[in-house]
């Protein structure tokens, strides 16, 4: 697998390389944003580990120009200044993860591995249920074109009803796809996913039968 | 008002000049009036001496005959107050009121009538003229003179100086007004200046407005121009200290990779003491740059409300990507309307350190709530973890502490988030949630944020 390391401090580019290397990847390095912009662009990569602060053209800007042109990579932040806005921005330009500096290499590379994951090994990655499509790289559904970002978990619950086949699924049973095992508290936590996944994708989208369990409409069953 | 106060002195300075002014003038109209109702009085008394001096004749002996009498009843009662009398070589006749008195001598009488006062015969004091008269060319001349009480003129004069008295105390009492109107109306340009100085040593990015007297426009310019430095030397600070956190941080990281390079040659130890330097040093910096936020965040006027909703949907966004937040749910229930009287920067430094320390904690939920009740804006950030206790909660609030000595590096402490609370104007308090953790509660008072300058 490849993996791309954007970092203009050369010692510290030069462990993320030799760190990610010694994790399996294949991986370039370029010191700034304009070289990375055009390498993320035509290069075909699994992960790419940006760092914001680059010389020629800021790391944000490097994000906002792989998204426009459709590049789906997940990208990893790393950001020097650690404050909210930052990592709001950089979420909202598309980042998949972000990191502040001065962090442990193995959380890092851990980070760097779940991101790789989630995204790797899925065959058919766009699933329709009636008017959703989801899209099991970039974590997103879509209603009717409409891009909406969704958490994890909310992600998981979605994608676990939407392989049901209509099937009501239980809140118990949710809940231990989503935590291994689980407890009786935890079904409040399900009611909790649904209530905030109705607000983001509309009330009539996950139906509810009392005391039986969450269907995805438009499903079949 | 201070001893040093500018309206004391003014106004002090206009009460002693027009009461000195009001006091000469006093003086000078008594005197005036004096004089004029003597000098008419005088008049009257030689009106009286010089029908006396047409009506006299001098006998064989010398003596003066007066016919007819001055036909005043003063001249007839005893001690009547007017008097007359007229002195020859042989003797002299005078009116009946001076019984057996005599008129006061004064000095050499000319032949012009001359006024004078002198001791009376049964009056303290009498206003008296005299002449010398000589009605046969050769003989000796005839000494006339004519006296009245002059009890009644300084009886009216009194009269006059009370009634004048009281009312240049009233004039003085109305100048001196005028004179706090004035130096209230003069003055009030520097208490506005006063106040817009007032509202500048809070706010470094307010400017002091143009809408003043052009006395005081060198002055304001020399303010704004003064502040514009320092707010240009705040800015530069501030970059400064951002472009420092930068230029460390990346070495740290680079220092870390070292240490887990001394780790895997063997040298456990070193590796151990670089880790335990890199993370006090990070630690250090994050707090200093926190407590630099606030500092900037207290000196800086506020420019406008930050929705509440917005900020939480966005951090969630971020947290629930993070290993903590990724298995845990986010509930927010916040209504649009939640404004909070701070920067949307420094909302989501305090909210974002929250939500971590709260997914850091959870077991499966964070419940994230936004109210407005009365005047208030309220935040709770709530989780389901194992909650604090009381003594560790006090002690978390203490500057510098840590709340998860264990966890991954950016969080800041919740004294840091206090801090940012308290330079908005706002406040943090620790309690139990109902979900069984930690419940974290920020709330500002709407009504304590002053408007701005402009």
């Amino acid at each position: 697998m490849r993996a791309l390391v954007v970092e203009d401090d050369d010692d510290l580019a030069e462990d993320l390389v030799l760190s990610l290397r010694a994790a399996g990847f294949v991986v370039d390095r370029c010191s700034d944003g304009e070289d990375a912009w055009f390498r993320g662009d035509v290069e075909d990569y699994a992960i790419a580990v940006l760092d914001l602060g680059l010389p020629c053209l800021d790391g944000l800007s490097v994000l906002k120009r792989w998204r426009a042109a459709g590049r789906s990579l997940p990208v990893l932040i790393l950001t020097a200044r650690g404050d909210w806005t930052e990592k709001v921005e950089g979420i909202e330009s598309g980042a998949d993860d972000y990191m502040a500096k001065p962090f442990a290499m193995g959380e890092l590379i851990a980070r760097v591995k779940n991101l790789v994951r989630r995204t790797a090994g899925q065959g058919s990655p766009i699933l329709r249920i009636g008017q959703l499509s989801l899209d099991t790289i970039r974590m997103t559904v879509t209603i009717d074109g409409r891009p909406i970002m969704l958490s994890q978990l909310e992600f998981r619950f979605i994608n676990y009803l939407a392989h049901q086949d209509g099937r009501l699924v239980p809140a118990g049973e949710v809940a231990e796809h989503l935590y291994g095992v689980a407890d009786s508290t935890d079904t409040n936590a399900v009611e909790a996913i649904v209530k905030r996944l109705r607000r983001k994708i509309g009330s009539e989208t996950i139906q509810t039968r009392r005391g039986l369990g969450y269907a995805l409409a438009g499903s079949a069953g | 008002m201070t001893r040093s106060s500018l309206r004391l002195r003014l106004l002090s300075g206009a009460a002693a000049a027009t009461f000195l002014a009001l006091a000469l003038a006093g003086v000078g109209f008594s005197w005036l009036f004096h004089r004029h109702v003597e000098r008419r009085e005088a008049d009257g008394l030689i009106a009286v001496g010089k029908q006396i001096a047409a009506s006299v004749s001098v006998d064989e002996f010398g003596r003066p005959i007066v016919d007819p009498l001055p036909a005043n009843p003063g001249y007839q009662a005893v001690a009547g107050g007017r008097y007359w009398q007229v002195l020859g070589s042989g003797g002299s006749a005078q009116s009946a009121s001076l019984w057996d008195q005599s008129l006061p001598s004064v000095a050499a009488p000319s032949s012009r009538w001359s006024s004078s006062t002198a001791p009376g015969p049964f009056e303290d004091r009498v206003l008296l003229v005299s002449r010398t008269i000589r009605p046969d060319a050769g003989r000796p001349g005839i000494v006339v003179r004519v006296a009245r009480d002059d009890t009644p003129i300084r009886t009216a004069l009194g009269e006059f100086n009370f009634e004048m008295g009281l009312s240049l105390a009233l004039l003085w009492i109305v100048l001196s007004l005028a004179a706090y109107v004035q130096v209230g109306l003069g003055l009030r340009p520097l208490d506005r200046l006063r106040q817009e100085v007032d509202r500048l040593r809070r706010s470094p990015k307010a400017r002091l407005s143009d809408r003043h007297p052009s006395e005081i426009a060198p002055l304001t310019d020399a303010i704004n121009a003064l502040a514009q430095t320092r707010e240009d030397d705040l800015t530069r600070a501030r970059r400064r200290a951002a472009d420092l956190a930068h230029s460390l941080k990346t070495p740290l990281a680079v220092l870390s990779t070292q240490s887990r390079r001394a780790r895997a040659a063997g040298a456990e130890g070193a590796a151990d003491g670089l880790d335990r330097a890199i993370a006090a040093v990070g630690a250090a910096l994050e707090a200093e740059l926190a407590r630099a936020r606030a500092a900037a965040t207290r000196a800086s006027p506020l420019s406008g409300t930050s929705s509440a909703l917005e900020v939480m949907e966005q951090l969630v966004d971020v947290v629930e990507r993070t290993p903590h937040g990724e298995a845990i749910v986010f509930t927010i229930e916040a209504a649009a309307n939640v404004m909070i009287p701070a920067e949307k920067a420094d909302l989501a430094e305090m909210l974002g350190a929250l939500i971590e320390n709260a997914a850091r904690h959870a077991r499966r939920q964070v419940r994230i709530t936004g109210v407005i009740v009365d005047d208030t804006a309220l935040i709770r950030v709530e989780d389901d973890g194992p909650g604090m206790e009381e003594s560790f909660a006090a002690n978390a609030m203490q500057r510098g502490v840590r709340l998860d000595e264990t966890g991954s590096g950016h969080g800041l402490g919740l004294s840091i988030v206090r801090d940012l609370a308290e330079a908005t104007a706002g406040s943090l308090k620790l309690g139990r949630s109902s979900l069984g953790g930690l419940d974290a509660r920020l709330s500002w008072t709407m009504a304590s944020h002053p408007p701005k300058l402009r």
